[in-house]
């Protein structure tokens, strides 16, 4: 027996925190507060992968965590980049 | 199981048609940008469920990523402009 | 201890770790949704983040096929706590400053 029925649960329910998650994507008062909401969500994203990777019996999906970790990081990078002119510190 | 793969789906559609939604129609370019970010993402684990690594790969990676990371700073650029051809400033929320 | 035993103990120690790992994500999510101002939710989203993903990771480690996916998963853990870290510090440096509302 494995316990793939319950990691198919626990994906269900990492989904509809995800899906509540959004309401501060589309609601967030600041970018920051959205981009913010963009990195749980990418890292939710990354533990519904691994927890479908072990139900679904497919290894591959592990290589699409890591381009989720990589999305996340180019992302933030991105948002929080400035002008050379614009530098106050 | 199979119920419970079945509402997996049903869940991970409504959300993907809702977000798809929520970012053609909205009326700022910054939060379209980040919708369409989380989308990117959204349907990349949509092709993980489909069994499709490959494709989920280049759709965090191209679609989500990059084209993502270009938006966002052409985004920026056409706020920047607009500010400086004296463009109104009520129009960032 | 015989093998069907110990396949069933470490099945159940899955399902509780991924029950936790669950439980961190909901927290941070609900943090996120209701808590008051931007500094409060970045501390609730990075608790999520490293505990929650690190406990999931944890959960599926055993159901790894073979050494090379299991050392993929410690790489991903720990990609995500690097990215997480610089990424919050970078946010919330940018809050600090005062600018992060008029440009982006």
């Amino acid at each position: 027996m494995t316990p793939s029925t319950a990691f198919l649960a626990i994906a269900l329910v990492l989904l509809i925190t995800m899906a509540a998650g959004l309401v501060r994507v589309i609601i967030g008062p600041s970018p920051a507060d959205r981009m913010m909401a963009a990195q749980l969500l990418g890292t939710s994203g990354i533990a519904v992968l691994l927890l479908l990777a072990a139900t679904l019996g497919i290894p591959a999906l592990i290589d699409v965590g890591l381009i989720f970790a990589l999305l996340a990081a180019v992302s933030v990078a991105a948002f929080t980049r400035r002008r050379i002119g614009q530098d106050r510190s | 199981m199979p119920t419970l793969l079945l509402l997996f789906d049903l869940v991970l559609l409504a959300t993907l048609i809702v977000l798809a939604l929520a970012t053609v129609l909205s009326p700022e370019p910054r939060r379209a940008v980040m919708l369409f970010i989380a989308f990117g993402l959204w349907l990349a684990l949509v092709w993980a469920r489909l069994r499709a690594p490959d494709i989920a790969l280049a759709e965090a990676a191209i679609g989500a990523g990059m084209g993502g990371a270009l938006m966002l700073a052409a985004a920026r650029r056409a706020a920047h402009r607009d500010e400086a051809a004296g463009g109104d400033g009520d129009k960032r929320a | 201890m015989d093998q069907p035993t110990f396949g069933l103990i470490l099945n159940l120690i899955s399902t509780l770790l991924a029950c936790g790992g669950a439980l961190f994500f909901i927290a941070g999510t609900v943090g996120l949704l209701r808590l008051p101002d931007l500094y409060s939710r970045l501390h609730a989203l990075t608790k999520a983040d490293n505990l929650g993903l690190g406990l999931i990771m944890l959960a599926v480690l055993p159901q790894a096929p073979d050494l090379f996916f299991a050392l993929k998963m410690l790489l991903l853990w720990v990609l995500v706590m690097i990215a997480g870290a610089t990424g919050a510090h970078l946010i919330a440096k940018r809050a600090v400053r005062g600018d992060g509302e008029d440009i982006l």
